[in-house]
């Protein structure tokens, strides 16, 4: 079989950090990308079980584009995500959305605000098109 | 003795995207750091025991913290214990929502209503720990429990009365590297003893260098043999911070 017409899905890793609204921002943004937005072609792996290491987690890095969804400079998805081998094909940062769309402030962490889930929407918005490029792309489109 | 942070217990939480019982841990352990028990609690995010510094993988070993974890791969208790240290103690959602005969949380965006109720069980469940952990005596050298007889070496502590979580995120404990014998050590906490000793209008010459070692010494092993390399070594660091310190 012709491995570049083999569709792969795009791994989407947030960092949903615990301690301010832009972890939680991330955290949503990958549920809107892999439940609402492009389902068929977007898959979420844990954070944490890349901390560790874990197998399955490692695999689904190691073989798929991935883009990353960061919370704060640390950039903790990023760079668990290269730790494991991952090939990133977007880096994004909520810091940088909430840049380009002000009037989406977000609060709270357990419970987003609107405006918290309005830039999460914003942000899953702006890493689609890498999606669809990815997915056309192995699928042998003419994106690639 | 420096008025260092007050004793708090750490909580980790597991925060499983991928699984209803991970945002569990999230929404419990936000629940205990912002409702239940605010002032005795603080969190760090997992992946910063590998991503962030020393500060931060010190967390374990200064806070007894409490890993909670959604299923049983438990990556908050294994990633704490291999990253940072031994958590005091480890609960998992699954195992409280069958001790609790609740049903099965689902939909990790949106919890149904059993995964609520089970968010409500583990933060119960994490607040009672946290109370147990606060009434034991831990030792930040080691990272682990102390018998009540060396009790006295602990930090005193006051009430607080902050409302907020509080998060460790970057912040970590403060740590500075020391040239010992020619090796490089961590110490933890030494950058805030020296800023209390400096706030207490303490001059390097009013110092001595076995008051520095007997404080650090409560928040770092020192190997027997190296109190007199410990003690200039510090004497130097503290002289270093003082000038630093200083106005132009």
């Amino acid at each position: 079989m012709d491995e570049q017409k083999t569709p792969k899905k795009v791994v989407v890793v947030p960092c949903s950090g615990i301690g301010k609204s832009y972890g939680a921002v991330s955290r949503e943004a990958a549920y809107v990308i892999t439940e609402d937005l492009r389902p068929e072609a977007a898959q979420l792996v844990a954070l944490s079980m890349l901390v560790l290491g874990e197998e399955s987690a490692r695999r689904a890095v190691a073989g798929n584009p991935v883009i990353t969804i960061d919370g704060c400079k640390l950039a903790c998805a990023s760079k668990m995500v290269k730790e494991n081998g991952g090939k990133i094909v977007q880096e994004i940062d909520v810091l940088d959305v909430y840049r380009r769309h002000k009037e989406y402030k977000p609060q709270g962490i357990g419970q987003l605000n609107e405006g918290g889930l309005q830039l999460a929407k914003a942000l899953a918005e702006e890493v689609t098109p890498t999606i669809d490029s990815c997915t056309s792309a192995g699928q042998g489109g003419s994106n690639a | 003795m420096p008025d260092l942070p007050r004793k708090k217990v750490g909580i980790v939480a597991c925060s499983g995207e991928e699984l209803a019982e991970g945002t569990v841990t999230r929404l419990a352990a936000l629940k205990v750091l912002e409702q239940l028990r605010p002032g005795d609690t603080v969190t760090i995010c997992l992946p910063l025991f590998l991503a962030g510094g020393e500060g931060d993988r010190a967390f374990a070993k200064f806070y007894p913290t409490i890993a909670v974890d959604g299923c049983e791969l438990h990556c908050a208790r294994r990633a704490t214990e291999m990253y940072s240290s031994k958590p005091a103690a480890s609960i998992m959602v699954r195992e409280v929502i069958a001790e609790n005969g609740i049903g099965q949380p689902a939909n990790p965006r949106h919890l149904n209503t059993a995964g609520m109720q089970a968010v409500d069980a583990v933060a119960n469940r994490v607040a009672e720990t946290v109370d147990e952990l606060l009434g034991t005596a831990w030792d930040r050298r080691t990272g682990s429990f102390v018998e009540l007889e060396t009790v006295s070496t602990a930090p005193s502590v006051e009430p607080e009365t902050e409302k907020v979580a509080t998060c460790s995120c970057g912040s970590g404990i403060p740590v500075q590297k020391v040239q010992i014998n020619g090796r490089e050590v961590t110490l933890i906490a030494l950058p805030l003893i020296f800023q209390q000793l400096r706030e207490d209008g303490k001059q390097p010459a009013d110092v001595t260098g076995q008051e520095l070692l007997d404080t650090v010494r409560i928040y770092n092993p020192v190997a027997a043999g190296e109190e007199d390399a410990y003690r200039a070594v510090l004497l130097q660091e503290y002289d270093a911070f003082c000038r630093k310190g200083k106005p132009a």
